[in-house]
């Protein structure tokens, strides 16, 4: 009884660990390896070459660049996805006719497939016949180069990201808005407590919790950016929009440069590790209070 | 009142591009190959999904839909025993800890870091180029967020009702079937839906896996689209319409689990 | 528990659903969208008439995705490509490899094609591939707009830039010239004419990076002068915006011109039909060097269904149908005979001045490593057209790249 009580959770876990080890842990160890190679394949013919692929990483202009428009798009999608998150939630904490469907409406946005996605943007985008530029000139404004001026192509890709993922952000929020019990405003109200200073003094403190966590899932996924600007600019114009997703597939995929694609995948692994010891360690403490 | 028609206002903008792509499908192209800004059809027409249909677009989605079942089916199957031992079994040297921090790891990882090796697994088990190699890649995505979500699940089904079973001599698997699956139904479905929305957006493993035009899902068919260098885009807007319906119908349906989602995440 | 049912069957199911397809004829074809993709509907049209038993699976692709498509599944063997539609320049990685089917084992291949074409379609004496479609880059000018300025066909890439400057000038909503910007195969193969021109080369003969010569460096200057004579956004320009340009007026010289998409010139799209000359590239320091820009159909050495993409193939690049092609689709054919031919001299007024460039064309290096310096130089090609850096610069970073790729 007791040694079978001892194996039965293992034997539950069997299929999960299986399912890890051939399909996460075994590929991060090859790619581990790899990243040491000079190979366009496999081990076979593959020239140890130590940390020279990480060294080439440093000097690439392309990685750089890739590097640092990862983080901008991060940075900014992020802020701005809170922001408008936050901005929601406010707007449908109290309840009103209708609430439901607009709410099940603004979600729709977030489910949908990133290429459908793409492929509407895309068109908007068109210079000469999208729907943005159609609205702008008959306004009589001029055109806007969305997809070809390098200074704004990545923030084009912004917009898209944010209104694609705003609903998530606002899913958190508004989770945790509802969690705050009503009697601390009760109490802030008597005290003669306007509306700024209840949001400044209560709300966001209490809420401060949830707005990390909705940044930190929208800036892990925003870190991984592929879809959007493989199907959207191929990471022009120039390097404008190259992210390191793309980076490793150009690398990997296109010219067979494993080891230096490997090199990349592992830079990134690295960063997701870092990101899910913050994320831990965010959760932890929540477990704690 | 402002909130009300500020709400309404915010939610009608962010569906117009949705709106374009219903109206667009509708269009013959001479009416979106215009700097005319008019949403409606004027002289709407069927040939754009007439042309998907004659050109075997249904297979496609049979595709998705396969693919979207059998991630399903394998990320529960394995998720739930998983989330299972986890939430009730004391794992020897903290290895529960482990193991959700290595799940955590997977699960915030960018896909394309494993995308290379992952190529010489499913090489090597013969299934690149078909479904079940999808399936299985899929797991990468699925099954790390199957396992955390059921997770806080498992942990909401009281214990006293195993106990009670048990007092009354019930087997595990008797009392898993009997007791803990139908209390978490809820759960699972919801999780199922999840799971099979992802699988169905699932892009970047479809594209790299799958080689014959016939297997393609309906979201690698779509990039073929989109990359060509030509407006396609009543032909296009059909497609990412019949590819939305779906998951609009689920979301609609699991709203209330969207939110819950996110309180599971919360834990 | 019932949901669990479920999902077993449901696996269990695609288990089955899964299995391999009994060895079956099939045929599946990846070939190239855009202009190109008409010419293979066609012949998939044709062929599957003929025999209705074989399942035919056609994939349209952008140039990029296509390679990357072909050369992924050629590498691990998928076996899920029966005829590739190859760009000449990818060939001789394709076949140094061995990832393609000597064409005289299944049944050759009969037909007198264009010289330079059957030439990048072997390796070491062995046929690999059928030439498909016989483009070559032309250069085209509107003849109406230059006379009324007081310009003659240019001869040199400063006449262009001449010409261009007063009609940008003196025509109202026309651009002086238009060409490819967007990076990548685009931006390198307007590029290259001028380069040659210069008397520039990337790749020397014995296999050396050469782009950080003087040469190149006033090649560059002087394509980089292009962009203020070309239409807005023209670093995003593809095949599909250049034409537009050109058949909607609103750009008065095409800096290269693929003898593919002339077909419409004369055509009922065009607002300036009959007044498009198109004629081979200018030169500059030296002569010019038309490039070829060759099409071809391989089988791939994994493909379980080989001797029907053999007839497949034949069939494609038969006589009738190669005329057909160029007659309904304009992707120029590959048979020497057909560039005479009454019928297609008669819609292609072009034609005969076609063969001759195409018997002189100059191949784009043939090395395997060619689609990986391709894309290194259109980055930096790119980079320089936008602004971020300078022509000196861009050509002394792409070259050392270059050099890196050619080493490995």
């Amino acid at each position: 009884m007791t040694a079978s009580r001892r194996l039965l959770p293992w034997l539950l876990l069997t299929p999960a660990l299986l399912i890890f080890a051939g399909l996460t842990l075994y590929p991060l160890g090859r790619t581990l390896a790899l990243s040491l190679f000079a190979t366009d394949y496999g081990f076979e013919n593959a020239k140890f070459v130590g940390l020279e692929n990480f060294r080439e990483l440093w000097d690439s202009r392309f990685f750089r660049q890739a590097v640092t428009n990862t983080v901008l798009f991060t940075v900014v999608s992020t802020v701005l996805e809170v922001a408008a998150g936050l901005g929601l939630a406010l707007l449908l904490d109290r309840a009103f006719p209708g609430r439901t469907l607009i709410m099940t409406l603004l979600l729709a946005p977030f489910v949908l497939s990133t290429m459908v996605v793409t492929a509407i943007w895309r068109a908007w985008f068109h210079f000469d016949l999208g729907f943005l530029n159609n609205l702008l000139r008959t306004v009589g404004l001029p055109g806007v180069p969305w997809l070809f001026d390098p200074n704004l192509a990545l923030w084009s890709i912004v917009l898209v990201d944010v209104w694609q993922t705003a609903p998530f952000a606002f899913l958190i929020i508004f989770a945790g808005l509802r969690l705050i019990p009503q009697d601390v405003y009760e109490a802030a109200r008597v005290d003669g407590a306007g509306p700024w200073r209840r949001f400044r003094d209560m709300t966001l403190p209490l809420l401060a919790p949830y707005l990390f966590v909705a940044a930190l899932l929208r800036s892990v996924d925003s870190f991984k950016l592929f879809d959007k600007v493989y199907a959207m600019t191929g990471g022009g114009p120039g390097q404008a929009t190259e992210t390191v997703s793309m980076f490793v597939y150009r690398q990997g995929f296109r010219f067979f440069d494993i080891g230096l694609a490997s090199a990349a995948a592992v830079v990134m692994i690295a960063v997701a590790g870092l990101l899910a010891i913050v994320y831990a360690a965010s959760l932890l403490k929540g477990a704690g209070r | 009142m402002i909130r009300i028609v500020a709400a309404f206002g915010l939610c009608a903008l962010s569906l117009i591009p949705l709106v374009w792509m219903v109206a667009t499908s509708f269009k013959p192209p001479a009416e979106y190959v215009s700097t005319s800004i008019a949403l409606w059809p004027q002289d709407p027409t069927l040939t754009h999904y007439r042309v998907l249909l004659d050109g075997g677009m249904w297979r496609l989605g049979l595709n998705s839909v396969v693919v979207a079942l059998g991630t399903v089916g394998l990320s529960l199957l394995a998720g739930l025993p998983a989330a299972y031992a986890l939430a009730r079994f004391q794992l020897p040297k903290r290895f529960d800890i482990v193991f959700l921090g290595f799940v955590l790891v997977i699960k915030l990882a960018p896909p394309i870091a494993l995308a290379i090796p992952l190529y010489q697994v499913l090489r090597a088990l013969g299934l690149l180029d078909t479904h079940l190699g999808l399936i299985l890649a899929n797991q990468i995505l699925a099954l790390p967020f199957a396992i955390w979500m059921l997770l806080g699940f498992v942990r909401d089904v009281p214990y006293s009702f195993e106990e009670a079973a048990m007092l009354d001599g019930a087997g595990f698997l008797k009392r898993l079937l009997e007791i803990v699956v139908p209390l978490l139904m809820p759960g699972l479905v919801a999780t199922a839906v999840f799971v099979a929305i992802m699988s169905w957006n699932e892009f970047l493993f479809a594209l790299l896996f799958i080689q014959t035009p016939s297997k393609f899902t309906l979201p690698a068919f779509i990039a073929t689209l989109i990359n060509e260098d030509e407006t396609l885009w009543g032909k296009l807007s059909a497609m990412g319409l019949i590819a939305s319906l779906p998951v609009l119908f689920a979301v609609g349906l699991v709203r209330r689990g969207l939110t819950r989602e996110v309180s599971v995440d919360q834990h | 528990m019932r949901t669990m049912g479920k999902a077993l069957g449901a696996v269990l199911m695609l288990a089955g659903l899964v299995l391999p397809a009994a060895a079956q004829d099939r045929l599946v074809i990846a070939g190239r969208d855009a202009g190109f993709a008409p010419a293979l509907a066609k012949m998939v049209e044709l062929y599957q008439a003929k025999n209705p038993n074989v399942k035919i699976e056609r994939l349209e692709l952008g140039g990029g995705p296509l390679y990357e498509r072909l050369a992924v599944g050629a590498r691990e063997k998928t076996a899920a490509t029966d005829v590739a539609m190859l760009d000449d320049i990818w060939a001789p990685e394709f076949m140094a490899r061995g990832w393609l089917t000597d064409l005289d084992t299944v049944g050759g291949l009969p037909g007198e094609f264009v010289k330079s074409a059957i030439d990048v379609s072997k390796h070491n004496g062995k046929l690999y591939a059928a030439p498909f479609v016989g483009n070559i880059a032309m250069f085209a000018y509107r003849k109406d707009l230059l006379a009324k300025h007081g310009f003659e066909r240019p001869k040199t890439w400063s006449d262009v830039v001449k010409a261009a400057q007063t009609i940008q000038s003196k025509e109202e909503g026309v651009s002086g010239l238009v060409f490819r910007g967007i990076k990548g195969n685009p931006i390198v193969t307007s590029f290259l004419p001028v380069l040659w021109a210069h008397g520039g080369d990337v790749v020397s003969a014995d296999g050396k990076a050469v782009l950080d010569s003087p040469a190149a460096e006033k090649a560059l200057t002087q394509f980089l002068s292009f962009k203020a004579l070309a239409p807005k956004g023209v670093e995003t320009y593809n095949a599909t915006e250049l034409r537009d340009a050109i058949q909607q007026g609103r750009a008065a010289i095409a800096v290269e011109m693929w003898s593919s998409w002339a077909g419409t010139l004369d055509g009922s799209a065009s607002k300036v039909a009959g007044q498009v000359e198109v004629v081979a590239s200018p030169g500059e320091v030296k002569g010019p060097a038309p490039m070829l820009g060759a099409w071809l159909l391989g089988i791939p050495a994994d493909s379980p269904n080989k001797a029907r993409a053999a007839d497949f193939i034949r069939f494609v690049t038969s006589p009738e149908n190669q005329k057909l092609i160029a007659l309904e689709t304009g992707n120029p054919p590959t048979l020497a005979a057909l560039f005479n031919d009454k019928d297609l001299v008669a819609k292609y007024r072009w034609y005969p001045a076609q063969l001759e460039a195409l018997n002189v064309a100059q191949a784009r290096p043939r090395i395997s490593q060619w689609a990986r310096v391709e894309t290194i130089l259109g980055d930096y090609l790119q980079l320089a057209l936008i602004g971020q850096m300078q022509p000196k610069q861009a050509l002394t970073e792409a070259n050392a790249q270059i050099a890196r790729a050619l080493s490995r």
